[in-house]
């Protein structure tokens, strides 16, 4: 076992916290020494951000540990070898995996988790041994922090040259030393036609539809706090949605509260499913679900009721996922192999038709992605255009103390007080 | 019974007995107490800086009463966000063992007394549904309630009434349904076993005596059977207290949130872990209780029986 267990984690944090002094990166000594001996380490306590926060006006080239190094050029995967691959559930497509193995004689195996906070405790509780992970941008600090992800050696990563220029220096990873990148989507707004008869884009403020009781029942928002909180704050015309202002927070805790007396919300992530079958009839959604929905639908049922909307100027939540390679996996060769297949142009393109999220590809042309036949007419809505990345809203890390309030009016949304 | 069984040939060794019971004891000290003091050292414990993953302080001296106070003062009061979960549990616990017990109950008794020759049939039907998991019921009833599923079709005769119930709408009936049925199995076999035990000659005593069937019931049966029904309750309760995926798949609500929704979301949320588990703790007092019932039933039980 590469990683100790968790009634390790005291010991661990010690080589830790001298990293983060020597590595400089970091001036949060204090909160660090605190919340080690058992001081401040309640909720909402003052606790010093542990991480470095990467923002499109902050950019970050995260640091490369010794002790976690980069595997040499020129390797092939073992024949025979397993790549374990932890990922969400329906997150790729099964042929794509049978087509790697078949090519490069290893196989896969795919262990699959409900969201990346869970994931991320799994990974660091050790011993799993996974090779890949897809996380979303804002856990790179800590992932890298932590010692749980190696740098990538690019020798192995040429069809990086196929995505998007965005996706070559990122912000959130300058030098894509330990990304690179998986899938695009936005999250907006999608509904049923023959459940709501509002055209909800045609709204002045379509993410009112959400509260509005005459508009939809059986209606759902995102089970990610994040996700779910930054949207009443866009809704409310803010578009600082990693705000670490109280005000901003303590209205966010109204707007929920209101939200759930209004419509009653369900908070699930499985609206791909929920939608087509009918149990949801409007509902907060990831571009890629709505996508992923039409193939849902019950026998019979027309695609065509499906609708989808995000702000047309691209003001809205824009997002992108990762791939990024572990360091307790045993198979960091086959790993680099693995991202190196997904960024090619074909079999990436193959994935986007299982999993309904649109990859970075250069060779996909977004303004025509309905008559390429990747997306039906009524849900053209859904493409994700590169020049959004400039213009919407990312979702940041935070600094523990800021993360923490938000976090609790999470929880008290959740509880159903 | 006599206190002491006449005993054949010399008296067992001092340490038989002890040596006996260390298993059980290693048992308990492995499985119950030593994951108790782990949730305590969590929930007193303090938090890795960069995952927010908990740390377990070992030494009680160091413990910090934080993420305690921060659940304790959130339970009532003006803050009080918790308790409206906590009490919905209590509600959902109650009503749906009081609905287990009344479908247990006639169903125990008759496999035990009256079935008779279609006895074995019976309790292999009774035992089936714990061949599969509790889950896939579950997940086998959410396609059922669906709003174009088999119940509503139903209901509607086939969508000629227009008479749709959204059942998966975050229906707090849904929920003490989905237990009622979750959870009845584990009922009816501890009450099969009780009523089983009562010998007959009790009851044909009781009839010989002039009671008709019901009044045999009620001044035999019954209170014969009152053991086997607190252990049935407890055995049944103390599960769904914990349970959190039945909310979870039929409801998806806040509104139905029960204090196994809270334990999940804080065990899944970085930095509130000690939540989970002061939550686990005060889980553990409450289920002390009927513990202590049960307890001071079978004793009476034991009492009654001699």
């Amino acid at each position: 076992m590469k990683q100790p267990g968790a009634w390790r984690a005291v010991e661990r944090d010690i080589s830790r916290r001298t990293f983060l002094k020597a590595g400089g990166g970091v001036a949060a000594a204090a909160g660090l020494l605190s919340a080690c001996g058992g001081g401040t380490a309640g909720p909402g306590s003052p606790n010093a951000s542990a991480v470095q926060i990467a923002s499109p006006t902050n950019p970050v080239r995260w640091p490369i540990h010794d002790d976690v190094p980069m595997i040499a050029s020129g390797l092939k995967p073992e024949a025979g070898s397993t790549l374990k691959i932890y990922n969400y559930a329906d997150y790729l497509s099964p042929r794509v995996i049978k087509n790697f193995e078949r090519d490069y004689s290893v196989n896969v195996e795919l262990a699959t988790f409900n969201d990346t906070e869970e994931a991320i405790g799994k990974i660091a509780s050790g011993g799993l041994g996974y090779d890949i992970y897809f996380p979303s941008y804002d856990q790179i600090g800590k992932l890298v922090a932590a010692k749980l992800v190696q740098p990538l050696n690019q020798d192995y990563l040429a069809n990086i040259s196929s995505v998007w220029p965005q996706f070559t220096d990122p912000w959130y990873d300058l030098g894509w030393q330990y990304s690179v990148p998986y899938t695009t989507y936005t999250t907006g707004v999608g509904w049923r036609t023959d459940q709501v008869n509002t055209d909800v884009a045609s709204l002045p403020n379509p993410y009112d539809a959400l509260w509005d009781p005459s508009v939809a029942d059986k209606i759902a928002i995102i089970d990610d706090w994040h996700v779910a909180m930054a949207m009443v704050l866009l809704r409310e015309g803010n578009y600082d949605i990693n705000s670490e202002s109280s005000e901003d927070i303590a209205l966010i805790r109204t707007r929920l509260l209101e939200l759930a007396a209004a419509t009653d919300p369900k908070v699930t992530i499985t609206m791909y499913n929920d939608l087509p079958a009918g149990q949801l009839g409007l509902c907060q959604m990831w571009s890629g679900d709505v996508v992923n929905a039409v193939y849902y639908l019950p026998k019979g049922q027309r695609p065509d009721i499906l609708r989808y909307w995000f702000p047309e100027d691209g003001r809205g939540m824009v997002d992108n996922d990762l791939m990024m390679i572990l360091a307790g996996g045993q198979n960091p060769v086959a790993a680099h192999y693995f991202l190196n297949y997904l960024l090619d142009e074909q079999v990436s393109l193959a994935n986007f038709g299982f999993t309904g999220y649109q990859p970075p590809q250069n060779v996909i042309n977004p303004t025509r992605l309905v008559e390429d036949g990747y997306l039906p007419e009524n849900l053209r809505t859904a493409t994700v255009l590169p020049e959004w990345f400039d213009s919407g809203t990312r979702l940041l890390g935070m600094p523990i103390e800021v993360e923490q309030q938000w976090l609790n009016v999470w929880q008290e949304f959740k509880a159903g007080a | 019974m006599p206190d002491r069984l006449p005993r054949g040939g010399s008296p067992a060794p001092r340490w038989l007995w002890p040596a006996l019971a260390a298993p059980g004891t290693a048992w308990l000290l492995v499985f119950l107490v030593a994951p108790m003091y782990l949730v305590a050292a969590i929930l007193f414990g303090t938090i890795d800086p960069i995952l927010r993953r908990p740390i377990p302080v070992w030494n009680p001296a160091d413990w910090d009463p934080t993420q305690f106070q921060y659940v304790w003062s959130r339970l009532s009061g003006a803050d009080g966000f918790f308790g409206p979960a906590l009490l919905r549990t209590a509600l959902y616990v109650g009503t749906a063992s009081v609905l287990c017990l009344l479908i247990a109950y006639p169903v125990a008794y008759y496999a035990a007394r009256i079935a008779d020759r279609r006895r074995g049939m019976l309790l292999a039907a009774l035992i089936a549904p714990f061949w599969i998991s509790y889950m896939m019921r579950m997940l086998a009833w959410v396609n059922l309630l669906q709003n174009d599923g088999l119940v509503n079709q139903l209901i509607t005769l086939g969508g000629l009434f227009d008479t749709e119930i959204d059942w998966l709408g975050g229906r707090a009936t849904t929920v003490v349904l989905g237990l009622t049925y979750g959870y009845v199995p584990y009922m009816i076999l501890p009450l099969y076993a009780g009523l089983d035990r009562i010998p007959a000659s009790m009851i044909e005593a009781g009839r010989d005596l002039g009671a008709n069937r019901f009044q045999t019931w009620r001044r035999v049966t019954w209170p014969m059977s009152r053991p086997a029904v607190v252990t049935a309750v407890i055995l049944t309760c103390l599960p769904m207290l914990g349970d959190y995926f039945t909310s979870d798949l039929l409801s998806g609500n806040p509104r139905t949130s029960m204090v196994g929704n809270l334990i999940n979301s804080a065990v899944l949320t970085p930095g509130q872990t000690g939540q989970a588990a002061a939550f686990v703790l005060l889980l553990l007092l409450v289920s002390i209780v009927p513990m202590g019932l049960y307890i001071r039933v079978t004793r009476d039980g034991e009492a009654t029986r001699t």
